[in-house]
């Protein structure tokens, strides 16, 4: 499941109180989610004793936050099969590798994002990436066409 | 660059990082021919008589002499193996006047020896991936037994006359009974007929062609016609799906492939898994004009001459496996017959069928181990590269049974 703004909004405690510096609860959970800001800076939710349930259930939800990449992209490796369609559909794969990955086979340059690597996916080259940076594109390439759901991003 | 050996497509451009004999890293693979790679030194067997471990010249000797002594023998498996290894198991089948099969019998073997004889027009997996529109999964699901099917060769690549990717150069069909994870690929110029009858979907096609509405599907059959008729170069992939579907009725789907290349260029290619299926089947074409199910003796094919039928009418008394576990992957009806004839099993791995064998000789792994060739399902013969070499492999296995017989 990827992690929405709005989910975590509704376990923060909605107050507006300012105390992390941002106007309202769910300016903060637009932050949290692109990794501006940490979940610790909402003081309130760490202190209160009323919160201590949702505060559970906040770090538990954040936990894939850590494993992901730069762009919020998270491989699961148990569930990829490694047919490498993720890879072919890659737009900057076809555009800097055409006669390689571009055309199906296995890439020919040396940094290519993805690499199929001991039959699964793996990340070598994650700042190539659309999504990687501040003119970033939320291109879903990758996570459309992997059928196992192996691919995610954070923001969905 | 070496060979994957591990399903039909016979990848080609796999990388590999070796150690002294040992694998390292395998890149380009997907995951089942990473694994053979990666695993080639597990559950290894040892020459083995009636059970108990032996030397291998015991063995070799041993099963020289049921061979010898052997009135009805078969010969069993070899889809794993390559051409030069089948060749000469249908020379041993010849001169021991025995039956030979292979699982093509129950896979695709049907759909191949149509295209061998040029019943269905078929093409190469490069020139699909050059030049197909509409691609048709029917009855296949590609994304678990073909791993890399689809973006090696057909929907995904960009080649040819399709540069502009699957988002708007190509068009997926995929016809299923049940919503399968090739399925769930087909979102964007694309359709996913789950159907409940395959001979239903013809009919409909049929009516379609005729230029009535078809009884089910009544706005995606007219869509993938017009699809069809956009390009002269369209492709269905046939899976065991289709050929079960059909219950035997090829006639029909024949007549609609023969239909649509009235309008347009319409080409099958069956989207099997076994690596060298289709290699033995050519060879046996050749050689007699049928492509599996064949008793040397009689000089002719037929549905008794299929290896469980042999099994099922106790016509056997020895068979010789090659590369395939039938144990395991028989019905247990079947292949409980098989503890009662002299069994020899020639494999590089353990196999339960191997267990209750008179006979294992442990051989070599086709891709890892020993070289050759290999036809892949559209028919292209592609080379292996060994990664280590091994002086025992099914070629020298076979070459020292023939010198009994």
């Amino acid at each position: 499941m990827p992690i929405t703004p709005m989910e975590i909004y509704k376990l923060l405690p909605k107050t507006n109180c300012k105390k992390c510096g941002e106007q309202t609860c769910m300016a903060f959970a637009f932050k949290v989610v692109n990794r501006d800001r940490q979940i610790e800076e909402c003081t309130p939710l760490f202190e209160e004793e009323k919160y201590a349930k949702q505060k559970e259930q906040l770090l538990e939800m954040l936990e894939p936050l850590k494993e992901a990449s730069e762009t919020g992209l998270i491989v699961d490796e148990s569930k990829c099969t490694g047919c490498a369609n993720c890879i072919v559909v890659c737009p900057v794969h076809a555009a800097e590798d055409a006669y390689g990955s571009g055309s199906g086979f296995g890439p020919k340059i040396d940094d290519p994002i993805y690499r199929l690597e001991n039959g699964v996916l793996k990340i070598i080259n994650v700042q190539r990436c659309r999504r990687y940076g501040k003119n970033r594109i939320l291109c879903v390439a990758c996570r459309e066409n992997c059928p196992s759901d192996a691919i995610s991003f954070l923001e969905g | 660059m070496y060979t994957c050996a591990g399903c039909s497509c016979l990848c080609d451009d796999i990388e590999i990082v070796t150690e002294k004999d040992d694998v390292k890293t395998v890149y380009n693979a997907c995951r089942r021919g990473a694994g053979i790679f990666l695993n080639y030194r597990l559950s290894r067997t040892e020459p083995k008589v009636d059970g108990k471990i032996a030397d291998f010249e015991q063995a070799i000797e041993k099963a020289q002499d049921i061979i010898q002594n052997s009135e009805n023998l078969a010969i069993y498996g070899l889809d794993t193996t390559t051409l030069e290894v089948q060749e000469l198991a249908i020379k041993l089948a010849e001169k021991k006047e025995a039956y030979i099969d292979d699982n093509s019998t129950f896979c695709l073997g049907d759909f191949v020896e149509m295209i061998l004889k040029g019943e269905l027009p078929s093409t190469t997996l490069e020139e699909v991936k050059d030049n197909a529109y509409v691609i048709a999964y029917w009855g296949s699901d590609a994304y678990h037994s073909l791993s890399r099917h689809m973006s090696r060769y057909t929907y995904y690549p960009r080649g040819g006359k399709r540069q502009r990717g699957y988002e708007e150069d190509r068009f997926l069909v995929v016809i299923d009974v049940r919503k399968t994870h090739t399925a769930k690929l087909a979102k964007k110029n694309a359709r996913f007929l789950q159907i409940r009858d395959d001979l239903e979907l013809i009919e409909a096609f049929n009516q379609a062609l005729d230029g009535k509405a078809p009884s089910i599907f009544v706005n995606d059959i007219p869509r993938i016609l017009k699809e069809m008729e956009k390009a002269d170069f369209n492709v269905i992939f046939g899976g065991l799906g289709l050929k079960y579907g059909l219950k035997g009725k090829y006639e029909a789907f024949k007549n609609l492939i023969a239909r649509l290349n009235e309008r347009t260029g319409v080409y099958f290619i069956p989207a099997g898994c076994h690596p060298n299926m289709r290699g033995f089947n050519e060879l046996m074409f050749d050689k007699t004009g049928e492509i599996n199910r064949y008793s040397f003796n009689e000089q002719r094919s037929s549905d008794e001459f299929a290896f469980y039928r042999l099994l099922e009418n106790d016509a056997i008394d020895t068979a010789v496996i090659i590369g395939t576990d039938p144990l395991n992957s028989l019905p247990f009806e079947y292949a409980k017959k098989l503890a009662k004839i002299n069994t020899i099993v020639i494999d590089p791995r353990e196999t339960f069928t191997g267990r209750f064998a008179r006979v294992v000789l442990p051989s070599a792994i086709a891709g890892v181990e020993t070289g050759g060739t290999m036809v892949r399902s559209d028919g292209v013969r592609v080379e292996l590269k060994p990664l280590f070499e091994k002086e025992i492999n099914d070629e020298a296995i076979l070459s020292r049974l023939l010198e009994v017989v």
